[in-house]
C-alpha cells in the first residue's frame, strides 16, 4: 500500500527501482512539507535525506558516462595549442590518417569518412564528427552531418541540456547555485559528494563544480583521490589538460582506479598523443589484467589510427573477456564486411541480434550481409523491417541507399534508380546516392544529367574519390580534358592508389604533352 | 594493364573503347600483382566484342583491353549507436519538445489576450 508506506522509504524505493521522476516528485513534496529553505537545516535529518535524495535522482536522471563524453568543437579543434607538434611523424598523431600499410581495407572497398578514415562499426559521441583537416572542412561540417558542430565546447550540447533542464522546472531551479554557501557543504563530505555529482552533471556549471570540488580536498587535507579526479574532470571541462593530467596521476598515485585510467588517456588523447595513451592503457592493463574498458580504449585509439588489424586483434581480446559487448562485436562484423567476409559477419550481426539489439542499423547491417552472403530469403525482409524501424529520415535514407545497392545487385536497374531516388527524398544531402544515380544515368546515356549530379555529389562530399573520378572519366570521354585533368587530381588526392585514376591522369597528361 | 602480344597499348586505346558499365569491379592495387585477376578477365571476355580478345595460341593466355568504368559508391553498413550517445540524443530530443511545447503554449496566451 503506497499511500500508508512511509514516503521517505516509498521514495528510496523509487530511487532503487530507477523511476527518478517519481522520486524526484515525492521529494519534491516532502520537502514542501516539511520547513524548508534553501539550504537544508541541520537539525532535521529527514529534510536533509530528502534533499540529498533528490539532488541524486535529478542527477541520475541526466547522468551520462563522462569518460564517453567527448565533443570538441571548431575553436578547439582549429586553435588547438595543446598539440605537441604542429607536424607530427605518421603514426604519432590522431590527425593524420595514417597511411594505409597495415593491411585495413582501401576506400575501394570500404567507405571512409570526412576525415579519410574508414567507417566504423561503432558510433559513440566522439567518433561523430572526427577531426577534419583544415578550418575549410571543419566549417563545412554542419552541411553534411547531422548534428551540427559548436562554435567551440562550452556552447555544445551539454550546456543546450543544462538550460534546458532548468526551463523545464516551472518554480525555477532545486537549488540555487549562487545562493550556496560553497565552504559550509565542503565541511560535509558526504553531502558534498552528491551536491558536487549534482552541480556537475545536472546543472553543468563546471566552475562552481570545481570551487567545490577544490574546497573539499582542501577539507580532506588532499587525501581523497576521489576529488582529485573531479577536480581533473573539471579541468577537462575547462579545456586545461595539463592541469586535469596532474590531477589524475595524483590520484593514481593514492589509489589506482579503471576509471582514472580511463580519464588520463581521454586527456592524453585531446591532447593527440595517441602513444601515450596506448602506453598508459596498457600500464592499466598490468594492474588490471582484462579490464575490458582498457581493452575497449586500446581498439579505439587503433582504429582511430587507421591500424584496422590491430584494433580487431584488440576487439577479439575485449570479446574474450566479455562476448557481449556490442561495440567490439560490431566493429568486428563491420571489419568481416569489408573484407569480403560477409557470411562472417552475418554471424556476427545475428549475435547482436540474439543479444536484443533491435534497431534500424542493425537490420539494415543484417540485409546487406544476407544480400552478399547468397542469403535472399532474408534480405528484404530484413529491409523492410529496417525501414520500419527507421527513427528519422536520415537513416531511412540510408537504408534506401543500401536497397539500391541490392536492387544493382540483382540487375534491376530500374529499381535501383527509384531506390537511390527515396534515399535523396529523406535526405538532400546524400552524396552516395547522388553519385550512384549519376552512374546509372549515364547508364542510359544522359551525359548533362550525370554531370550535374556527380557536380552535386562532389560538393557535397569532397572526401569521396568516386564522384571525382566519375566526372574525370564522363569530362574525358566527352572532350572536356581540362575538366577532367582538375577532377582526376582531386580524385587522386583523396584515395592515392587507386589504378584507375592514376591511369587516366597518365592519359591526360600524354594528351597534354602532344598540344 | 594486360599487354596484349603484337600491339602497343596506345593502339588498342580510345580505338576500341566499350560503352559498358561494369559494377563491383575490384579497384584495390595489389603491389607486386597485377589489378585484374584471371576470374575476372574470364567472366569480363563473355560480354566483350570478340575484336577485343586476343588468344595467344602458344601459352592460352586470355587478355583483356581494360576499360575505364565509372565506380558505385559502396555499400554502406550503418554503426551502431552507443547507449550513451543514446541516452544523449534522447534527452536533447525531449528537452527540444518541451521548450517548443512552451513557446507553443505562450503563444496561444499571447492569441487569447
Amino acid at each position: 500500500m503506497a499511500s500508508e508506506m512511509e514516503p521517505l522509504l516509498l521514495a528510496w524505493s523509487y530511487f532503487r527501482r530507477r523511476k527518478f521522476q517519481l522520486c524526484a516528485d515525492l521529494c519534491t513534496q516532502m520537502l514542501e512539507k516539511s520547513p524548508y529553505d534553501q539550504e537544508p537545516d541541520p537539525e532535521l535529518p529527514v529534510s536533509q535525506a530528502v534533499w540529498i535524495l533528490k539532488a541524486r535522482a535529478l542527477t541520475e536522471m541526466v547522468y551520462v558516462d563522462e569518460i564517453d563524453v567527448n565533443q570538441e568543437g571548431i575553436a578547439e579543434m582549429m586553435l588547438d595549442e595543446n598539440a605537441i607538434a604542429q607536424v607530427p611523424r605518421p603514426g604519432t598523431s590522431l590527425k593524420l590518417p595514417g597511411t594505409n600499410q597495415m593491411g585495413g581495407p582501401s576506400p575501394a572497398v570500404r567507405p571512409v569518412t570526412q576525415t579519410g578514415r574508414p567507417i566504423t562499426g561503432f558510433l559513440r559521441p566522439s567518433t561523430q564528427s572526427g577531426r577534419p583537416g583544415t578550418m575549410e572542412q571543419a566549417i563545412r561540417t554542419p552541411r553534411t552531418a547531422y548534428t551540427a558542430r559548436p562554435i567551440t565546447s562550452s556552447s555544445g550540447r551539454f550546456v543546450r541540456l543544462g538550460t534546458a533542464s532548468m526551463l523545464t522546472s516551472p518554480d525555477g531551479p532545486f537549488i540555487n547555485l549562487s545562493r550556496l554557501n560553497l565552504t559550509k557543504y565542503a565541511q560535509k563530505p558526504k553531502l558534498a559528494k552528491a551536491l558536487f555529482e549534482y552541480i556537475f552533471h545536472h546543472e553543468n556549471d563546471v566552475k562552481t563544480a570545481l570551487d567545490l570540488a577544490a574546497l573539499s580536498t582542501e577539507h580532506s587535507q588532499f587525501k581523497d583521490w576521489w576529488w582529485k579526479v573531479q577536480i581533473g574532470k573539471c579541468y577537462y571541462r575547462l579545456g586545461m589538460y595539463r592541469e586535469a593530467e596532474k590531477q589524475f596521476k595524483s590520484a593514481l598515485k593514492q589509489q589506482e582506479m579503471v576509471d582514472t585510467f580511463l580519464y588520463l588517456a581521454k586527456v592524453y588523447i585531446s591532447l593527440d598523443q595517441p602513444v601515450t595513451a596506448l602506453n598508459l592503457y596498457k600500464q592499466g592493463l598490468d594492474k588490471f589484467p582484462g579490464e575490458v574498458t582498457l581493452l575497449c580504449g586500446i581498439a579505439r585509439i587503433y582504429e582511430e589510427m587507421n591500424n584496422i588489424s590491430s584494433a580487431a586483434e584488440y576487439y577479439k581480446e575485449v570479446l574474450k573477456q566479455d562476448n557481449t559487448h556490442v561495440e567490439a562485436i560490431a566493429c568486428i562484423g563491420s571489419n568481416h564486411f569489408y573484407s569480403d567476409q560477409p557470411e562472417v559477419a552475418l554471424r556476427f550481426y545475428r549475435r547482436l541480434l540474439q543479444m536484443g539489439v533491435y534497431n534500424c542499423q542493425l537490420f539494415n547491417n543484417l540485409g546487406l550481409c544476407c544480400f552478399y552472403a547468397q542469403q535472399y530469403d532474408m534480405t528484404l525482409t530484413s529491409f523492410e523491417r529496417a525501414l520500419s524501424l527507421a527513427e528519422n529520415e536520415e537513416e531511412a535514407a540510408d537504408v534506401w541507399y543500401n536497397l539500391g545497392h541490392v536492387a544493382v545487385g540483382i540487375g534491376d536497374t530500374n529499381l535501383a534508380h527509384q531506390c537511390f531516388r527515396l534515399a535523396l527524398v529523406n535526405n538532400n544531402n546524400h552524396a552516395e546516392a547522388y553519385n550512384n544515380l549519376a552512374v546509372l544515368e549515364m547508364r542510359k546515356g544522359h551525359v548533362e544529367q550525370a554531370r550535374a549530379l556527380l557536380q552535386t555529389a562532389s560538393s557535397l562530399a569532397p572526401h569521396m574519390y568516386e564522384p571525382h573520378f566519375n566526372f574525370a572519366t564522363i569530362s574525358d570521354k566527352i572532350g572536356d580534358l581540362q575538366r577532367s585533368y582538375v577532377a582526376a587530381q582531386k580524385s587522386e588526392a583523396a584515395f592515392p592508389d587507386h589504378v584507375d585514376t592514376q591511369h587516366l591522369i597518365k592519359q591526360l597528361k600524354q594528351h597534354f604533352a602532344m598540344l | 594493364m594486360p599487354k596484349a602480344a603484337g600491339k602497343t597499348p596506345g593502339e588498342l586505346t580510345g580505338k576500341n573503347r566499350i560503352q559498358q558499365f561494369r559494377y563491383g569491379g575490384s579497384e584495390v592495387n595489389v603491389p607486386g600483382s597485377s589489378p585484374k585477376t584471371s576470374k575476372r578477365m574470364a567472366n569480363e571476355a563473355l560480354f566483350l566484342k570478340p575484336r577485343n580478345l586476343v588468344i595467344l595460341k602458344t601459352a592460352g593466355q586470355l587478355s583483356v583491353e581494360d576499360i575505364t568504368t565509372m565506380v558505385l559508391c559502396k555499400p554502406k553498413l550503418l554503426p551502431l549507436k552507443s547507449l550513451t550517445l543514446e541516452k544523449l540524443e534522447k534527452m536533447q530530443q525531449a528537452a527540444q519538445d518541451t521548450i517548443r511545447q512552451q513557446e507553443m503554449a505562450e503563444k496561444e496566451r499571447q492569441t487569447t489576450h
